[in-house]
């Protein structure tokens, strides 16, 4: 988890990423976005755990990765429901949470973190 | 033999500059999200780049004078005043993501977050231009940066389908997600055609005392590095096509991109793209922090050169000295280098017709090049390239808003 000081850094980052994007209009990212990065993460998080079990990647990097998807995870949760407009949607959304809570569980046993 | 060493030198030392942190990251998104279908624009990138810098290495051999020096020559203190602010502000924020990427390498190793990597890498950066000459800076970093060899041996062990691969190299549409193809694509055009890579270039030859003998080495030292250097981000593209792509990840972080040399080799692939991206972003740390103190002293008329000692040139040394430091904070701060990454890209694609056009006039001035002008070919590349970037700077803006999420 960020410490309070790197939170707040990071949220200054993203605002000002968010303004020279062009994208500081406040709305969520669109639904299918979304679930296209919660699936990346999972599928990161599938492959760093295939590649430490071969022995192609470090503690120390497999727990970065770990983290990473943890702050996917932890933004989308804040997010997806803002942008879940129907029943299906908010199933769809509820299914690729899951999915990446599981993966990142899966990596740290693997890891044993 | 003196000449074919500085030859083999040369184009070596291509190589090992080529791949950087924009190189590193887009030709990695472009894989992930559109296989090899972006390949084309790296060639397009490559040649360009090839051509420019054979011109404005040209110029220097032949005029004994940089291309900065020349603009403001020939085209007044207000017009220059233009190339000046935009490559200014556009590798500024290169040099930032530059540090960036240095900053993620050393996290990669050690666990320890980005940010407190920042300062302490521009502190050796410092440290190395004010103390170092301008041959530790060049050849130094590129000769490590041949690691970055390890992307080529990845992408071969991952068996790419050639004939794919060959199609890729030619234009050709997205059946999906345009504004996010073309988006990608305008980003790997910034990271291939920086202006800084031909100031520096430039800068370089006076540096190196070229003259009109050292033409046919620029020739090839323009052509086979970057051809070389092209292959290696096209290493990139693929390795990325090759284990991203099939399983549907695409890059968010800069931490995610090891992956690709991880897969195909193994620890070793870790240890290679841990050294590549710590070795050409600290290079090119040093080369653009140079550049654009060679493109502020050149312009402003002060004394300039690596190769002199700080006191003898203090404007220059001090405008690289407030420009590396003043670089980290972002960094330190936290700014997501990879955000910073993709923008930074954009400006610099956005930023080139300043540096791109002022050429052609240049490159036809008989008082400067004499017998050494253009020839019509060359003359058509460079027209071509003018065009390129005015499409890219009307371009750029729109597709960030569209495609940069």
């Amino acid at each position: 988890m960020l410490q309070p000081a790197s939170a707040r850094t990071n949220r200054l980052s993203l605002t000002f990423a968010a303004l020279l994007t062009g994208v500081g209009c406040g709305a969520p990212p669109p639904i299918d976005k979304q679930l296209e990065t919660l699936a990346s993460w999972t599928a990161t998080m599938q492959l760093a755990k295939e590649r430490h079990g071969a022995g192609a990647i470090t503690i120390t990097y497999a727990t970065q990765l770990r983290d990473r998807a943890d702050e996917a995870f932890q933004q989308a949760s804040t997010t997806i429901g803002q942008s879940a407009h129907t029943r299906t949607d908010s199933a769809y959304a509820a299914a690729a949470l899951d999915s990446l809570r599981t993966a990142i569980r899966q990596l740290e046993s693997e890891v044993g973190s | 033999m003196k000449k074919w060493a500085e030859v083999a030198l040369g184009v070596v030392t291509s190589i090992g500059g080529f791949l950087e942190v924009g190189s590193i990251a887009t030709s990695a998104q472009g894989g992930a999200e559109f296989g090899y279908q972006l390949a084309w624009v790296l060639v397009l990138g490559t040649t360009s780049l090839a051509i420019l810098m054979e011109m404005t290495g040209r110029l220097a051999a032949v005029s004994q004078r940089s291309y900065a020096d020349l603009l403001r020559e020939r085209f007044g203190y207000r017009f220059f005043l233009l190339p000046l602010v935009a490559v200014f502000v556009v590798s500024l924020l290169v040099v930032i993501s530059e540090i960036g990427g240095v900053s993620i390498a050393l996290q990669l190793a050690t666990g320890i977050d980005f940010r407190w990597w920042a300062i302490p890498t521009a502190l050796v950066g410092w440290f190395l231009l004010w103390r170092g000459n301008f041959t530790i800076v060049e050849q130094g970093t590129a000769m490590l940066g041949l690691v970055a060899i390890s992307f080529a041996v990845g992408a071969l062990k991952l068996h790419p389908v050639w004939p794919t691969l060959g199609r890729a190299l030619l234009p050709s549409l997205p059946s999906h997600d345009r504004a996010r193809y073309w988006y990608l694509a305008v980003s790997i055009l910034g990271a291939s055609i920086s202006p800084y890579l031909y100031l520096f270039y430039s800068a370089g030859a006076l540096e190196d005392e070229w003259t009109i003998e050292h033409l046919g080495v620029n020739r090839v030292t323009a052509g086979m590095g970057n051809v070389f250097g092209g292959v290696l981000a096209i290493a990139s593209l693929v390795t990325a096509a090759l284990v991203f792509a099939p399983r549907g990840i695409k890059v968010d972080r800069y931490e995610q991109i090891a992956l690709v040399l991880a897969t195909p080799l193994g620890r070793a692939g870790l240890v290679f793209f841990i050294m590549t991206l710590f070795v050409t972003c600290f290079g090119s740390t040093l080369e653009i922090v140079l550049a654009i103190a060679y493109l502020l002293a050149q312009g402003l008329g002060w004394n300039w050169s690596e190769n002199l000692k700080p006191g003898k040139d203090a404007r220059f040394a001090t405008s690289y000295t407030v420009l590396i430091l003043l670089a980290s904070l972002p960094i330190a701060i936290g700014m997501d280098p990879l955000t910073l990454t993709n923008i930074s890209m954009v400006a610099t694609a956005a930023s080139l017709p300043v540096t791109v056009i002022p050429l052609s006039v240049l490159m036809n001035d008989g008082d400067l090049l004499n017998t050494h002008v253009n020839g019509w070919p060359s003359n058509l590349a460079l027209v071509v390239i003018a065009l390129l970037s005015v499409v890219l700077l009307v371009a750029a803006i729109p597709l960030q808003l569209l495609g940069g999420g």
